[in-house]
């Protein structure tokens, strides 16, 4: 069979890194091709050499039958049938369904736009290909994550010229149900014969839809494997880091048992008469859908929601920030979901970021002590491994497990008494994933409380001593970590209905 | 070559300057060069608050009223209370502090966009001058105290007081928005304000201040300027409003994140200096100069920022 896709020996180098260092990537036609690799192993610019954005050093990429050497242009890969799903969503969220579809694409009839052919388009295309039920009269904005995804990727494929699509991390921003939907669209699209490639930090959904999968490390495509089944997931992770990886949760050390925040019937937007505590040294994990009000439980705690009832103490004294710089103030910390948009100034060096909450350590009258703030930030880049360990970088171009340590790194420079995590690994690669809970458990042995919020059962159970289940704004259920394994705590989440994948 | 790229604004300033002094010798006399600097310096003032403006990720459309104002507040001080020149400064900056004060309600409190918010106090500081004037008519003011003249027609050492305090307010604003941590803040605000939030700065209550700030930066320009004719001409101050913009952005254009930022601003603002003077030697009627200023502005934005996107895309972002 000859591949639809051949990449061999592809060299990309930025200032002071080698990013891919003769990567090969074979993709046979009708296929799913799992990438996989630890952050920073060079899997999106692998994806940005054959969409045409970064021209390689060296190297052939061939699309079918024809060898492009360093001359593929977005316009020519797009005519060759290769369509990308990027990570970020990109929809207007007043438009409707139909018409983000067909942004660009028109159909115009005699009189102007002919809405009503590209309605019933995109519904058969909806239905048929992805086995999803949107109307295409819905606007963006009433849609759910997994069905503006749909919507995304019906946006790629509605021309039905596509030969070859490349996912990068889609499930990033999905709860686990919502998974399930996309991996029935992902199967609609196999049956129609179209090849993929599928970037993915979850390696169980890796070896749940692949047909072969690529391992990437330090730019080089170091392992390739034909047959794909659960058994592959351990080497499949030596392949990535390049060594074993004993343990992934670290020991729990649970000392102390000083109640340090409480909220009594607290009630916010999303969520009614909640009751709980966090203990100094306890990791406390809440589970819960979209929807469930564990994201706005989160941002209530850190003053970026009101509370409207119900009341909060930390360390003994009643607590009620009415803004984050408050919550910041009196202790508390938050590693916020989507660290792209609230968790870092993209823009602004590592420096300035690790020590954007401290600033007043590192200067004096206001003045910043340039020579002490490096020093500082130098100091965490070594403490969490920072790749590279540049600090005057600006944190867009780092990998997104970098970029989390850096997010991390401020608040470990800060200190506190309260860490909240809120998805801490999204988008993480193995290797860092297990740094991070190591990070975790070390603050809380320091004596710090920490609530980590994920919509990961493993993570959840592996790091936590105890945690608790939102249901639509209600606490429905708070367990020992011991007495809960990952499909009890599914059924929990879910209600006890079905659906959800393992 | 790296700093070359970086600089190439620079080169753009030197050919306009080696082409003007070509065209006449007597753009180089130390006198003229001392002419561009004084003309420069009230624009300077002006443009470095819009500067602050811009880096906190708003933008300002009110500067001219919040200069208008300082020079009315301290003129009517002076005519009408009998007041003494510093109460008359004081009296001046509370105006153009007034001005952003009035800004900072609307997009603090109110949520209002800055860009709606200054445009709206920009029309209600022209009207209150008009109705205050009776329709624009000037306040002049012949027995100014010499203190308050000097600010514009005084020197220390030959070197005018306008251009000092020009000078100082840059140091001041150095300081503010490039060293300390309150610049720091302020950038974060600028490029990200939910991130700097939730790193715990106060973002509300620094946008608050940098308004006011902003305001009465420009109302020391009007204090300048109405010093330097005896007067309050209502009005007078949107002038400056267009060149404080493109001075900024030129100066942004030389950063290498394409950062608003004081030095640059300074180059910014001499730009268009050599520029006004230079084309004024050249003895070109009034609509040329403007047009022809307006052509070389843009051309040299445009490369600059293309010499920057050059870089940055050999270093493969996007
Ligand atoms: N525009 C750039 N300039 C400089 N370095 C870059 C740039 N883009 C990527 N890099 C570096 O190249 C390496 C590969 O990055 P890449 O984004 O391909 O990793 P990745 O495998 O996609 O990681 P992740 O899983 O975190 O998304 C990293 O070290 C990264 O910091
Ligand atoms: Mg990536």
């Amino acid at each position: 069979m000859t591949p639809i896709l051949d990449m061999a020996g592809i060299s990309v180098t930025f200032p002071g890194v080698k990013a891919l260092d003769k990567a090969m990537l074979t993709v046979l036609p009708g296929e799913v091709h799992g990438l996989v690799g630890e952050n920073g192993a060079g899997k999106s610019t692998l994806i940005k050499v054959l969409a045409g954005v970064y021209a390689p050093d060296e190297g052939v990429v061939s699309l079918g039958d024809e060898k492009h050497i360093s001359t593929l242009t977005p316009n020519l890969v797009h005519t060759a049938g290769v369509r990308f799903i990027h990570q970020e969503l990109h929809l207007v969220p007043h438009f409707t369904v139909a018409e983000s579809v067909f942004m660009g694409q028109e159909i115009s009839g005699r009189f102007g736009l002919d809405k009503s052919t590209m309605n019933a388009r995109t519904e058969d295309f909806l239905r048929e290909t992805l086995n999803a039920d949107i109307s295409p009269r819905t606007l963006i904005r009433d849609l759910g994550t997994a069905e503006r995804k749909l919507v995304q990727i019906s946006r790629a494929l509605i021309d039905g010229r596509a030969t070859l699509v490349v996912f990068d991390e889609p499930t990033a921003p999905l709860a686990s149900d919502e998974v399930d939907r996309l991996f029935a669209a992902i199967g609609g699209l196999k049956s129609k014969g179209i090849a993929m490639i599928y970037v993915s930090h979850y390696l169980r959904e890796i070896t749940h839809i692949s047909d072969r999968v690529t391992v990437l490390r330090n730019g080089k495509a170091v392992k390739v494997f034909n047959e794909v089944s659960d058994q592959i997931t351990d080497p499949m992770i030596s392949a990535m880091v390049g060594r074993e990886i004993a343990e992934m949760f670290p020991k729990k050390e649970n000392t102390s048992n000083k109640k340090l925040f409480e909220a009594r019937e607290l009630s916010g937007m999303g969520f009614s008469q909640v009751n709980f505590d966090v203990a100094a040294g306890e990791v406390l994990g809440i589970a819960g859908l979209v929807g469930s009000g564990r994201e706005e439980l989160i941002d209530t705690i850190y003053g970026l929601l009101p509370v409207t009832s119900g009341s909060m103490t930390l360390k003994a004294e009643a607590y009620n920030p009415k803004r984050p710089a408050k919550a910041v103030k009196a202790g508390v910390a938050l590693v916020p979901r989507d660290r792209r948009h609230d968790g870092l100034v993209l823009d602004q060096p590592v420096i300035d970021n690790i020590n954007l909450a401290s600033l007043e350590e590192v200067s004096t009258v206001l003045m910043e002590k340039r020579g002490v703030a490096k020093n500082r930030a130098e100091a965490m880049a070594n403490q969490l491994d920072l790749r590279p360990r540049n600090v005057t970088m600006i944190p867009r171009l780092l990998s997104g497990g970098n970029q989390q340590k850096v997010v991390l790194g401020r608040w470990l420079a800060k200190g506190g008494d309260l860490f909240i995590l809120d998805e801490p690994t999204v988008g993480v690669d193995v290797g860092a994933k297990v740094e991070i809970y190591a990070l975790i458990r070390e603050l809380a042995a320091q004596g710090s409380a920490v609530i980590v919020s994920s919509g990961d059962p493993l993570e959840l159970l592996g790091l936590s001593d105890r945690i608790m289940v939102l249901q639509r704004g209600f606490l429905a259920a708070s367990h020992d970590a011991k007495d809960v394994n990952v499909d009890s705590l599914v059924a929990l989440t879910t209600g006890g209905s079905s659906g959800a994948i393992e | 070559m790296k700093w070359l790229l970086r600089y190439s604004f620079l080169l753009v300033i030197a050919a306009c300057i080696v082409f003007f002094s070509f065209w006449n010798p007597v753009f180089l006399s130390a006198g003229n060069q001392m002419n561009i600097l004084e003309g420069s310096a009230i624009l300077l003032i002006v443009a470095l608050g819009m500067t602050l403006v811009v880096a906190m990720g708003g933008i300002d459309l009110s500067v001219g009223i919040a200069l208008d104002f300082g020079a009315a507040f301290a003129v009517v001080a002076l005519k009408e209370y009998d007041a003494a020149w510093y109460v008359a400064i004081l009296a001046g900056i509370v105006g153009g502090c007034l001005i952003g004060l009035l800004n900072a309600v609307l997009i603090v409190w109110l949520n209002v966009s800055a860009f709606m918010a200054t445009l709206g106090t920009f029309f209600i500081g022209s009207s209150v001058q008009r109705i205050f004037t009776n329709g624009g008519g000037p306040i002049s003011h012949r027995r100014m105290p010499q203190e308050y003249r000097d600010l514009a027609v005084g020197d220390f050492g030959g070197v005018p007081t306008e251009v000092l305090i020009a000078g100082f307010v840059l140091i001041l604003y150095f300081i503010f928005l490039e060293r300390s941590i309150l610049g720091k803040r302020i950038h974060a605000i600028g490029l990200q304000p939910t991130a700097a939030l939730i790193a715990g700065v106060e973002v509300k209550k620094i946008i608050f201040a940098s308004f006011i700030i902003a305001g009465a930066t420009c109302a020391i320009g009007g204090l300048i300027a109405s010093a330097n004719i005896r007067m309050f001409t209502p009005l007078s101050g949107f002038s400056y409003l267009l060149d404080a913009i493109a001075a900024v952005f030129i100066g942004a254009s030389m950063h290498p994140r394409g950062r608003p930022n004081v030095m640059g601003t300074l180059v910014g603002v001499l730009f268009l200096g050599i520029l006004a003077n230079g084309l004024n030697l050249m003895g070109l009627n009034f609509n040329t100069k403007d047009a022809l200023s307006g052509v070389i502005l843009v051309l040299a934005l445009a490369f600059a920022i293309g010499q920057r996107r050059l870089t940055s895309l050999r270093k493969g972002q996007t």
